[in-house]
């Protein structure tokens, strides 16, 4: 009997002392509020044309899958014009990978169309790594940042990473 | 007597117990959200309030080099107004290109010395998504000019 009644009284005067935690809480949370970082800022890397003293390499007999294209975006304000250049392709087989995509609304360019228009260029030529932007002097910050996501990589697959701004010259 | 009486009846204090479990479940939320969120390089970065970055699918952390900072009306080169944005062209870009002459020169100068950690190779670029490309193009090419012809251009990581 008395052995009962000394367990229920121990059974209710057991409590777990929370202060200590409590304390522990309001010194990290104001260092952490300190620390926190409420929105990412990434980067992406890019480049604009400069002089070069080196010449570019010529290979007539390379293989198509180590052929290398450069591929060109101009944003215009109502159609996207894709061409290409490679020293080792002909006029011909460079002709195939051109592509005009008209664009119907200047809010929103349409990415999704210059995406697999990009794909099959890379797909034809694995070893293309650039692309030269090249976008009318209207054409929006905002969506020149879109368009160099959509060229290093769609539908998480690496595409050209080496992008390069240029304004149209002439 | 009555009194007295009144006062010996009375039960003797007894503290009131503070009910904390409701708070130590609140913060232990906060403490889970801000240990998610903590970063031990918190953007120290001086942006106007009007400005908003593009977003991007970029996972490239930017690195510490020069920061040109064009917000809605001026362009700032390391937190100094350098030129300023009237009718969407840039106004005083000489001074731009004279500023980031001075930073080449030092930069090639510490190229001689080896000292490879203190150069600053390019240019960190935040600009605001609604500018054109007229205005984008003019300091990117002053910059390039200038002898920096390399950028990362800041965005905000889309979730």
């Amino acid at each position: 009997m008395s052995l009962s009644r000394r367990r229920r009284v121990e059974d209710e005067e057991i409590e777990l002392d929370m202060v200590p935690i409590m304390n522990m809480f309001l010194v990290l949370i104001p260092f952490l509020l300190l620390s926190a970082s409420f929105f990412h800022i990434k980067a992406i890397n890019t480049s604009v044309p400069v002089l070069s003293s080196t010449e570019a390499s010529m290979a007539p007999d390379s293989k198509i899958s180590e052929v290398k294209v450069t591929v060109i975006v101009e944003l215009k304000e109502n159609t996207i014009v894709l061409t290409a250049m490679s020293d080792e392709l002909q006029y011909e087989d460079l002709a195939k990978l051109e592509a005009d995509i008209p664009v119907n609304n200047p809010e929103e360019y349409p990415m999704e169309e210059l995406a697999a228009h990009l794909r099959y260029i890379k797909e034809s030529y694995p070893k293309s790594d650039t692309l030269i932007l090249v976008p009318a002097p209207s054409v929006v910050y905002g969506t020149i940042i879109q368009t160099m996501d959509m060229a290093r990589s769609a539908d998480n697959s690496e595409m050209f990473p080496n992008v390069v701004l240029s304004g149209k010259v002439g | 007597m009555a009194l007295g009486k009144r006062r010996k009846a009375a039960k003797p204090f007894i503290p009131p117990k503070l009910q904390i479990t409701s708070m130590m479940d609140m913060f232990t939320i906060i403490l889970i959200f801000l240990l998610f969120s903590f970063s031990n390089n918190p953007e120290q970065m001086d942006l106007d309030s009007e400005m908003s970055l593009p977003q991007s699918t970029s996972k490239l952390d930017y690195k510490d080099s020069i920061r040109l900072v064009l917000s809605k009306n001026e362009l700032k080169l390391d937190g100094n107004v350098v030129a300023t944005l009237e009718n969407d062209s840039i106004v005083g870009l000489e001074t731009l290109y004279d500023e980031l002459k001075k930073y080449r020169d030092i930069a090639d100068e510490l190229k001689k010395n080896e000292n490879e950690e203190d150069r600053k190779e390019h240019i960190l670029f935040l600009c605001d998504k609604e500018h054109s490309f007229k205005v984008v193009n003019a300091i990117v090419k002053t910059a390039g000019r200038a002898g920096y012809p390399n950028f990362q251009f800041a965005v905000v990581e889309k979730d």
